[in-house]
């Protein structure tokens, strides 16, 4: 993502916050981007207003409840055009874990044109700053009428830079995945499909819609998901359904009836059994039903 | 005179979060009060029925995010009690260090939004910042600067090695000073002590009538803290004072979350010291029974009760809560008549409302 320098020559632009039902998670540490130097939003060439009629930049928190709706379109419609959003933790952008309720209304670009997403929940203050940096781009293509710059490929060095411990987006190894589903049942934002697909089982997670709180990890008997230290996932509003991680599980067919089943993988043998030998590795591409046969010598049931 | 009727929102009383007040004035007295409430209303206690223990854990720390270790830690309790799980004494401390932790960064934001209130914006700043080593040592050790992610049902899923022990410790000795300081000018420095001494007091009594718990209670001399009421986790076997003040004011109850944060620093420092080694989670897929049961915790802003039901499957058939915020705000009726139009902020952020668990 390109950095948005602060140029002297530019005003200040004003951020107007809209609270749109959340946790206050997200809302605390906008508020540290105020105060604690630094995070400060001035470093960035912006500053805060209270004031939506003289705000550029909006950045809005929480799912969207019905009861907060209007006022959140009130006061977006106070602010004057051109205007950048952005949605600012995984609530606004896909409901996050509140998705599915009666009270909630959104994702927020339901109702309102968003341009910038920072997932996270919440997210850490540097990746709001990198969100606002990219919305500062956006500003001012719109204002001088230009094409945005375009996203730089690489992520920016120093912002996806590591930093300890940090608990960032979920990856995925399909080699040791065994389809249990696991961490689909335990995922509270619903952010893991699994899809039957002709040629295997295939993995989506949508890091919009994770919380990064790496239950899956926690309840996933083969290490197959683990958690990163990357955190720079602001994007542009084009990017939203692309932020994923897949993976695809193939069948094989069974070595003795020829069925496709998913294979065993060693990750789970390791949990299982202390050690495998030859007499594990030639049951384990049978299925269940050749595998009776073979072992016991037959259909007992 | 005839009274006024007002609406103040978020915006007009520093709050982080959407709350608005009828405010009934004669001049600029307020001589009555309206909460409207509802609007962080997500429909929690329907969500959490159509999801299942497991990702009830995930969304209950965010039913809050200021208290959010509070809300998974009462509610693996509840899980716990209800299926007989004997959780690890080491995970009895290191959920008491995770509360404490927290404890400390919420107390710090309601102080630091006070002094903002006052119109301190140095002393504003200086207390964000303190609260940053707090901020810094949660996304050191949990990963995460709000939301720890540290329970799971049967103990904790995260580890203070030896050497995360030791940084926990030093981050602690860190904060001991300027702890001290802050203390020391919320209750001493004249600016301050002009603005909140004799402002917005609950009295004794209407405290109890009113059933407030936590800083709010105990500013008004109810000793009231869960933690040693009835002891849970790690908490019978840690020694620490209830902070308490008698003038029931802006002040006590800012003096009472300093005292707090002091003696959460030193119960994080005891819970190091004394925890034992072994395992921090009991068994991680563990059968959960038919069965109710009521759970209790002291979170920041005072006892959060549980109330869970489960019917064999995985998914709760009933669950809710009674948070702090609910009782405390509504004796802000108490607190705010009498008082200046100009002095409703302070007062309402001195009772440090939690909207979005009491909206939930
Ligand atoms: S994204 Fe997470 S932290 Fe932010 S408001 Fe939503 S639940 Fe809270
Ligand atoms: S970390 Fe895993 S369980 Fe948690 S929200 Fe993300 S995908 Fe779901």
């Amino acid at each position: 993502m390109a950095t948005a320098p602060k140029n002297l020559s530019e005003p200040l632009l004003q951020l107007y916050r809209i609270n749109a039902g959340s946790c206050n998670g997200c809302d605390v540490e906008l508020a540290t981007t105020a105060t604690v130097a630094s995070f400060d939003v001035e470093r960035i060439g912006c500053s805060y207003t209270e004031s939506p009629a003289e705000a550029d930049i909006v950045l809005v928190t929480g799912p969207l409840t019905v009861r907060v709706r209007e006022k959140v379109l009130r006061a977006y419609g106070e602010v004057p055009e051109p205007k950048i959003t952005v949605a600012v933790g995984v609530c606004p952008i896909s409901g996050g874990v509140f998705r599915d309720s009666y009270a909630v209304d959104g994702p927020v670009d339901r109702y309102l044109p968003v341009d910038v997403n920072v997932p996270g929940c919440p997210p850490r203050p540097q990746a709001i700053l990198a969100g606002i940096e990219e919305a500062v781009l956006l500003w001012r293509a719109r204002r001088d009428g230009v094409l945005p710059p375009p996203v730089a490929s690489q992520p920016h060095p120093e912002k996806g830079a590591v930093s300890t411990g940090v608990r960032g987006k979920m990856d995925f190894n399909p080699a040791a995945c065994v389809g249990c589903r696991m961490c689909e049942h335990v995922c509270a934002g619903g952010a893991i499909r699994f899809n039957e697909e002709f040629t295997g089982l295939r993995f989506t997670l949508w890091h919009n819609s994770c919380v990064f709180c790496g239950l899956c990890r926690h309840y996933c008997p083969t290490g197959a998901l683990t958690v990163t230290d990357e955190w720079q996932l602001a994007h542009r509003q084009d990017q939203k359904y692309h932020l994923t991680t897949q993976g695809i599980m193939p069948y094989a067919p069974c070595s003795g009836c020829g069925e496709l089943l998913l294979p065993v993988a060693p990750e789970l043998l390791r949990v299982a059994f202390r050690g495998t030998g030859r007499e594990i590795d030639r049951l384990k591409s049978l299925c269940t039903e050749c595998r009776q046969k073979q072992s016991i010598g037959g259909r007992r049931r | 005179m005839t009274p006024s009727i007002i609406t103040l929102g978020p915006h007009q009383l520093a709050l982080e979060e959407p709350m608005y007040f009828k405010v009934e004035l004669e001049g600029d007295t307020v001589v009555g009060l309206d909460v409207m409430a509802g609007h962080v209303h997500r429909g929690m206690e329907h969500l959490v029925m159509k999801r299942n223990l497991y990702q009830n854990i995930t969304l209950l720390e965010r039913l809050c995010s200021l208290c959010s270790n509070s809300h998974p830690s009462t509610f693996c309790t509840a899980v716990e009690d209800i299926a007989g799980i004997v959780v690890p004494e080491r995970a009895e401390y290191l959920r008491a260090i995770a509360d404490e932790i927290k404890r400390i960064s919420s107390h710090l934001f309601n102080c630091a939004i006070m002094a903002h209130i006052i119109g301190q914006g140095a002393l504003f700043k200086n207390v964000m910042q303190i609260r940053e080593i707090m901020q810094e040592t949660k996304e050191a050790i949990y990963g995460n600067r709000m939301d720890l992610a540290a329970n799971c049902i049967g103990g904790v899923r995260y580890e203070l090695t030896p050497e995360l022990s030791m940084y926990l410790g030093q981050r602690m000795e860190l904060m001991k000073a300027p702890l001290d300081e802050l203390y020391r000018i919320y209750t001493t420095d004249p600016a301050i002590r002009v603005r909140t001494e004799g402002l917005g007091v609950l009295p004794r009594q209407e405290a109890k009538d009113y059933a407030v718990v936590g800083p709010v209670a105990r500013g008004s001399g109810i000793a009231y803290d869960v933690r040693k009421k009835s002891p849970y986790g790690a908490y019978d076997r840690l020694n620490f004072l209830v902070a308490t003040e008698t003038s029931g004011d802006v002040r006590a109850r800012a003096s009472v979350r300093l005292r707090e944060a002091q003696e959460s620093v030193s119960l994080i420092e005891q819970c190091l010291t004394r925890m034992p080694d072994g395992k921090s989670c009991a068994d991680i897929l563990p059968e959960i029974p038919a069965g109710e049961t009521i759970a209790k915790s002291e979170a920041p802003r005072g006892e959060l009760i549980y109330y869970l039901s489960t019917d064999g499957s995985d998914m709760p058939a009933r669950l809710k809560w009674r948070v702090p915020s609910y009782m405390n705000w509504d004796a802000l009726k108490v607190m705010l008549k009498g008082e200046r139009v100009t002095d409703i902020p302070l007062i309402v952020n001195s009772i440090d409302p939690c909207i979005s668990c009491t909206d939930r």
